[in-house]
């Protein structure tokens, strides 16, 4: 059980074993709830709401099912555009928030999909919509709204990426704490906005559960998550996640997060072939406890200090290279809420696995982009390979009923 | 390249009818609700909706219990207009079925229609006093069996008379290939494929006879080497991947056959009058799971030759029905505006001199364009079907 600052409603009914009382609506910020709990009417009427200054699924806990899906926009006119963007709002607003689906008659098919059954409950749902660069663009005029960072993800020197799975005009990133959740979310958004976008590339993730504790295990087996700045922390929050205008930043952005996504293969089966020693090596940590190889417990902060030559955790360490506790790096920490993937197998028998590494950072440049510079060549390449993803700019939270994602950009 | 139409069909039109969930305490509680409040209402011959007993409007779940021997449908219709807000079908003897409904002011009946009997009719009742209620069912004005027959039959004429055209492009096709004149035969091929494709042959409607005629390879296997097919996709294979015209003379000859066969089926042959509302949308289902995916391209490259046919066919099929859908479709303009940009669309890709653009020359922002602009119509499509699906009123 852990405290959760976003929850905003929640059906005591539930957490009480389903006593025969009416849902109860309990106030932000009071109220204790499972992380990721196992039986569905556990989480069903979680809800996060859906307006604020920032959207959800940001600082919002992992939830146990991610769908990240890229969009092209079909839309031709800024019109249709702002139409798509209401679209998308209303219909995130909606599903995040749960209810029963309007009886549109006997003449239309049904409404909704069903997946959820007769009433959708919220699950945890949260809706995280980004722009990219290919947004800004001749087709609608927004060249000069362009967040100032924003650009085409470019091939690092350890990447592999296909293009045909990276970048796109917009990014949804729908987490719930169940998969028929995202993927319901996601029929129906894209139902609702038939012919204005296009899917270019989705990809679903999961989040595991703790084994035993601590932060959740990627597929290479290791605590992924632990080094993150704390989201309980506003004014950190301020200076490493959330974007402002002024400076070369168009007048919109305040609020919003740059979002990178990478999709990484693990080789599996050859990591599965080297030592625990070179495994905990690579990373500088350890792979059962998570803690650095300079400490005993998971959240024990890294020593370089006492380690000046890299005898403990050696200098080429992911975490070391990703922060070297130097005060330039303090600005450099990005917000990791990245999720695992399970992608079938390749024509060798391989299985395809890997992480969907997600960060938001305030400023792309000097955070995310400084970082992976510095990762290149790192020991870990040869067992992953980046081949996806893009960059975006998750847009400013929607303030009220009236307001809607994007407004501030397209009006 | 989209009209403004398609926006408002689709964002504004299907979506503004899907998107609002109406907000309640929580799944289990509602369930819970309705099961206990559900109203139950006997659907017997001699007391068809019984049980109504304090009618009010709004959200409300009726459970309809089937009190005969047999096999039933069960229809809550408005008493004054006859149109539906609930079309309970294949409710067996004594089985019990929830079905839900929101209703404003007005007087109402149960209609049960056993599967052997005529139409019971129930007592009418009246709900009134209730103000502004959110999201009332919209009622149905039902489409008979009878009312679909001449639209039916008037859609039927239009296929007889494409059949001797068809007939002439095949024996043309055959004769080119006699001749030797391969560039000949593969205009032929074209314009005898595109006019099949205007036919509506979608899921079955031909039976086993558009197997013969525009049948596709046996799986794991393509047109070329799957020496058991037939008809356009073979012919298709062969004429586009260097085979001899001498080689190929011999399959137009039995399309010239299958094609004739098929003339003669068609005059014979019935069609069930539920078949004209899903034509007019599968149609199109399967222009995009076949040719918009490349599935069935054989060599030639023109699928999207084939999509102008089958929009061509969608508008055939949908025509006949305008009548009945005007009165019951608000957006039935949207939708033939929406195919009208369809076709636009898809014809940019045909050069001056009368070329497709094979869909793999497309670039991709091309064929997102193409793919969204084909999703849009088919969701404005969608409906008719359900509108038009013949349903009992006495
Ligand atoms: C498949 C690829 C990757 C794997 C398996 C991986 C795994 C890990 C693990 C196990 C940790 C230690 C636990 C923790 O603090 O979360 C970690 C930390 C970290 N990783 Fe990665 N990572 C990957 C890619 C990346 C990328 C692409 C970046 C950014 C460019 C990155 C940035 C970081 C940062 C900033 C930390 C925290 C360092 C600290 O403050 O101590 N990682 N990663």
């Amino acid at each position: 059980m852990r405290r959760d600052p976003e929850v905003t409603g929640v059906s005591r009914r539930n957490l009480l074993g389903g006593a025969a009382a009416g849902a109860v609506a309990v106030a932000a910020g009071s109220t204790l709830l499972p992380r990721s709990a196992s039986a569905a009417t556990d989480t069903a009427s979680h809800q996060y709401a859906f307006e604020g200054v920032h959207q959800r699924g940001i600082l919002t806990p992992a939830q146990a099912q991610a769908s990240y899906v890229a969009l092209d926009v079909t839309a031709s006119s800024k019109a249709e555009l702002v139409d798509l963007f209401r679209t998308i709002t209303s219909t995130a607003r909606s599903l995040t928030k749960g209810g029963t689906p309007p009886d549109t008659g006997l003449a239309t098919p049904p409404s909704d999909s069903g997946v959820l059954g007769p009433v959708v409950p919220s699950d945890g749902l949260t809706i995280t919509t980004s722009v990219g660069a290919s947004l800004f663009d001749d087709r609608f005029g927004l060249a000069d709204r362009k967040p100032a960072r924003l650009r085409r993800m470019e091939d690092f020197p350890n990447d592999d990426l296909d293009r045909a799975v990276c970048d796109g005009d917009l990014l949804l990133q729908i987490c719930g704490h169940h998969q028929d959740t995202t993927l319901h979310a996601l029929r129906e958004i894209t139902r609702a906005t038939r012919g204005a976008m296009q899917v270019r590339w989705r990809r679903d993730g999961f989040h595991s559960p703790p084994r035993p504790a601590g932060s959740s295990r990627n597929l290479m087996g290791f605590r992924d998550g632990t080094a993150n700045p704390s989201t309980a922390d506003a004014s950190l929050m301020n200076q490493l996640v959330w974007t402002r205008s002024g400076g070369d930043e168009p007048d919109w952005v305040d609020g919003g997060s740059y979002h990178v996504v990478r999709q990484i293969r693990m080789l599996v089966e050859f990591w599965d072939r080297i030592s625990i020693r070179e495994q905990e090596n690579i990373f500088g940590r350890r792979r059962d406890s998570g803690a650095p190889l300079t400490g005993s417990k998971e959240h024990d902060v890294p020593d370089y200090a006492a380690d000046p030559s890299g005898e403990v955790i050696q200098m080429d360490a992911h975490i070391r290279l990703a922060n070297p506790h130097t005060a330039h790096a303090k600005k450099q920490q990005i917000l990791r809420r990245g999720y695992n993937y399970d992608g079938g197998t390749d024509a060798n028998g391989n299985l395809d696995m890997g992480l969907i590494f997600t960060c938001f950072n305030a400023d792309l440049e000097r955070q995310f982009v400084a970082i992976q510079k510095r990762l290149a060549d790192e020991p870990l390449v040869d067992y992953v390979s980046p081949f996806g993803g893009g960059y975006f700019f998750a847009l400013p939270g929607v303030r009220d009923h009236q307001d809607w994602l994007g407004r501030r950009l397209l009006t | 390249m989209r009209s403004i139409d398609s926006r408002r069909g689709v964002l504004a039109g299907i979506f503004g009818a899907t998107l609002a969930l109406t907000a309640c305490g929580g799944p289990s509680e509602s369930a819970a609700s309705s099961a206990s409040s559900a109203v139950r209402i006997s659907a017997g011959v001699d007391d068809c909706g019984k049980g109504w007993a304090s009618p009010h409007g709004g959200r409300q779940t009726f459970e309809l219990h089937n009190t005969t021997v047999a096999g039933e449908e069960v229809h809550l219709e408005n008493a004054a207009t006859g149109a539906l807000y609930l079309d309970v079908e294949s409710l067996g003897a004594d089985a019990r079925q929830q079905a839900t409904v929101t209703l404003g002011n007005g007087t109402y009946r149960f209609v049960c229609l056993p599967s052997d009997g005529e139409a019971a009719l129930g007592a009418k009742v009246t709900i009134t006093g209730s103000k502004d209620v959110a999201g009332a069912t919209p009622p149905l004005k039902p489409v008979t069996r009878n009312e679909l027959i001449p639209a039916l039959k008037s859609y039927q004429t239009w296929v007889r008379g494409r059949l001797p055209v068809l007939q002439t492009q095949v024996q043309q096709l055959e004769t080119d290939l006699k001749a030797g004149d391969l560039a000949s035969a593969r205009a032929s091929w074209l314009a005898a494929h595109q006019t099949y494709e205007t036919l509506g042959a979608a899921y079955g409607a031909f039976g086993d006879l558009d197997g013969a005629i525009n049948g596709l390879p046996a799986p794991g296997k393509t047109a070329r080497q799957d020496h058991h097919l037939e008809g356009f996709h073979r012919i298709e294979a062969l004429l586009y991947g260097g085979a001899p015209a001498s080689d190929i003379t011999p399959y137009a000859s039995r399309l010239v056959r299958s094609v004739s066969d098929l003339r003669s089926a068609f005059v014979s042959g019935r069609v069930d009058p539920v078949d004209i509302g899903l034509r007019s949308h599968e149609i199109l289902e399967n222009a995009l799971e076949f040719e918009l995916t490349g599935r069935t391209d054989a060599g030639s490259h023109t699928a999207l030759a084939t999509v102008d046919a089958n929009l061509t066919g969608t508008r055939e099929a949908l025509e006949p029905l305008r009548t009945i859908l005007a009165e019951r479709y608000p957006d039935l303009a949207a939708t033939e505006r929406a195919l009208d940009t369809s076709q636009h669309l898809i014809r940019t890709f045909q050069g001056a001199d009368g070329e497709w653009t094979p869909l793999s020359a497309l670039t991709r922002s091309q064929r997102e364009k193409v793919n969204a602009q084909i999703d849009a119509t088919l969701e404005l499509l969608a409906p008719v079907a359900a509108i038009c699906d013949p349903r009992r009123t006495s």
